[in-house]
């Protein structure tokens, strides 16, 4: 097992990979940009590395500084997270290079698997089903345009290095491609440094249901079950649960043993995730594969009993895995919310500033991975999720129950959040019923207003017995004789008191 | 607490108005010890407080426990109560301006950078045409004519760092 290595990213998932080294004996590295100096990551590690400039290519993104970091203290080996360069075959590449090992599969692996054209003809080759669509490397407007058109509306524009969501646009009529593609298009070379795109043929009431699976560097690949991810704004993931309640243990073999031969037809390593499509009438697709712990990866620990974070440690330095498929069994059920700085009734615009309260929900199987406390600052320089809440329990509908109380006991102060969003999608009549689809939320919140009812006479109480706490006497004398026409000259019953 | 020691023997009575989503709420305060007399809407509450922790409030209203936590922002407070969480302003007895967002919002929703801006000055557009696209956090937020029009204005190029609320374009109505 390694001795020391370094976590190239920061928030809760720096923080969650920091605490399964340091259960396991193991020094851990952060790595931080200026504005991170303070935070929760940087304090929990064993050693930190200051990268200097908080924008992601002067910081996070930056390979030679990382790459130089990690040998300067020693490290054996380096876990990029998810985002920023956790799917990046160059980074991978340079860690090899220098003697690093990357926890994650091999660069060659995460090459194919991030072209999402080779990485679908590939996986078809398995004999597992692919969504019909145009994956050309032409892509000037006009090829784009005609192939449109022979797939027909709805069809999806997706950048071919994409993820996340960006560089991705859904095209309902024939007026619209070429904006759409256009817009795509500048997104995707923003983002991804690449401007090529895909069209897809865009499937109705889909769900986005993904197998994360683990496979180890001596020939073994199994999964762990299901994800159901369909509760997405903006085409990211808000809500995640396993196990999805479409799912019929016929179904789950079938796209289980899908996502094992996925794994196995590109040689995969590592935990890696599988993500299909799935449509009203139980067909699945293949849609692409993350070369990475997920976010969502907790449900799949609180269902299954293993710490994926760990075993990716033991993978990369060379272990067996410990269990096979039929030693597998997933218990109860686990619902995920993810935390955001952003606000729902607004187009889930991000919202910046200073938690000047932050206050977690504490029971039993509620889980919190956060990389932000009190006073921390959100800044414009990065995704701006905050934390996220796990919950388990028996069975689904006392999972919803228990986010929900989770969820009225999260404070979180100073930026506006999606938390009592996340509630009212909770308790929405049809998500309670797990009739869901990856159009949940523009269905059925479209425009949503988090503050349609007034202020409640309980804050209304609480305000005024703040600010009376909270007002010194002598500002209050202050202001009665400097200002004639102060509130405090009315008052009736004011008494010196000093 | 400790920030009102000195007011044991005295009781003041504040006049405060709360500002939230547009709506002005008109409070009475009055403090003694650790009891709180206060109207609002023409009727009397009188609670016991205790500052728990900072920002913290255990406050009993007869029988019932209203638990809040509150933090001062620079220019607003959040008050989190029984799940929610709002946002609210102090402001002065006289009254603000109060900015309500007018018909046809040309203003940028928040600050980043153009990245298109292919509407020419003096141009007819067509309501929800896109004027301006503004990228920030790598995501694009379109801002599109409210109305069919002609272009008066546009204040941005691309390229052009832009603030949240700066006015983007101006866009004349068309006459029925």
């Amino acid at each position: 097992m390694f001795k020391k290595i370094l976590i190239a990213n920061r928030g809760e998932i720096a923080v969650r990979i920091i605490k399964a080294c340091q259960e396991m004996g193991i020094k851990t590295v952060a790595v931080y940009s200026e504005v991170d100096r303070h935070s929760p990551h940087v304090q929990l590690a064993d050693e930190s590395v200051n990268l200097g400039d908080p924008t992601p290519s002067e910081s996070y993104l930056n390979i030679a500084k990382i790459i130089e970091s990690a040998r300067n203290v020693c490290a054996e080996a380096i876990h990029p997270g998810y985002g920023f360069l956790a799917e990046n075959p160059d980074f991978a590449k340079a860690c090899a290079d220098s003697d690093i090992k990357f926890i994650g599969p091999t660069p060659e692996v995460i090459r194919l698997m991030g072209d999402k054209i080779e990485a679908k003809k590939t996986i078809a080759s398995a004999n597992v089903p692919v969504i019909p669509g145009y994956h050309g490397v032409k892509q000037d407007l006009s090829t784009l345009i005609k192939e449109g058109k022979k797939i027909g509306f709805p069809l999806l524009v997706k950048a071919t290095a994409g993820g996340g969501g960006k560089g991705m646009r859904v095209v309902h009529a024939e007026a619209e491609l070429e904006q759409s593609i256009e817009s795509a298009k500048r997104e995707a070379k923003s983002s991804f440094g690449n401007d090529s795109v895909f069209l897809e043929q865009y499937i109705d009431k889909p769900r986005h249901i993904e197998f994360q699976i683990l496979a180890d560097e001596h020939g073994h690949v199994i999964h762990l079950f299901e994800r159901e991810c369909s509760i997405q704004r903006r085409h990211q993931k808000i809500i995640e649960e396993t196990p999805s309640p479409v799912m019929t243990k016929k179904l789950r073999d079938e796209m289980g043993t899908a996502a094992v031969a996925a794994a196995e037809a590109v040689g995969y390593t590592n935990a890696g995730t599988i993500e299909f499509m799935v449509d009203g009438k139980q067909n699945f697709y293949f849609m692409e594969m993350n070369t990475r712990l997920q976010v969502e990866h907790p449900i799949t620990e609180a269902t299954t009993g293993v710490d994926l974070a760990k075993w990716q440690l033991r993978i990369a330095s060379g272990m067996e895995l410990t269990f096979k498929q039929n030693d597998l069994v997933q218990r109860g059920h686990a619902l995920e919310c993810r935390i955001y700085a952003e606000d729902p009734s607004n187009g889930f615009l991000p919202s910046i500033g200073t938690l000047e309260k932050v206050e977690l929900p504490i029971g039993p199987n509620i889980r919190n991975d956060t990389g932000v406390e009190t006073n921390f600052h959100v800044s414009p320089y990065y995704d701006p999720m905050l934390a996220k809440l796990t919950v388990n329990s028996e069975n689904r509908e006392e999972s919803i129950n228990k986010m929900i109380w989770a969820l009225s006991h999260y404070v979180v102060l100073g930026v506006t959040t999606n938390i009592s969003f996340l509630k009212k999608v909770l308790e929405h009549p049809e998500f309670r019923k797990g009739n869901i689809t990856t159009h949940f939320i523009n269905d059925y919140f479209k425009d949503w207003l988090v503050t349609k009812e007034g202020l409640p006479l309980d804050a209304i109480i609480a305000l005024a017995v703040y600010d009376s706490l909270h007002t010194q006497r002598q500002e209050l004398v202050r202001y009665k004789e400097a200002d004639p026409h102060s509130p405090w000259q009315h008052v009736g019953r004011w008494r010196m008191g000093l | 607490m400790a920030a009102c020691g000195t007011l044991e023997d005295g009781a003041v009575t504040m006049f405060i108005n709360y500002e939230h989503n547009t709506h002005v709420y008109n409070v009475t305060v009055e403090r003694r010890d650790n009891q709180f007399f206060i109207t609002y809407d023409n009727n009397e509450y009188t609670v016991t407080a205790t500052e728990v922790k900072p920002g913290q409030l255990s406050i009993q209203l007869g029988s019932r426990i209203i638990k809040s936590v509150i933090s001062q922002g620079d220019d607003s407070k959040f008050v989190f109560i029984d799940g929610s969480i709002f946002k609210v302003k102090r402001i002065e007895l006289t009254g603000r301006k109060k900015t309500e967002k007018k018909e046809g919002d040309l203003n940028s929703p928040i600050s980043g950078t153009v990245v298109h801006a292919k509407v020419k000055e003096g141009s007819q557009v067509k309501k929800d045409d896109v004027i301006l696209v503004i990228e920030a956090m790598k995501m694009e937020y379109l801002i599109r004519a409210p109305y069919d029009g002609k272009v008066k204005k546009v204040y941005f190029k691309e390229k052009d760092q832009i603030e949240i609320g700066q006015l983007t374009a101006e866009i004349e109505k068309e006459e029925e």
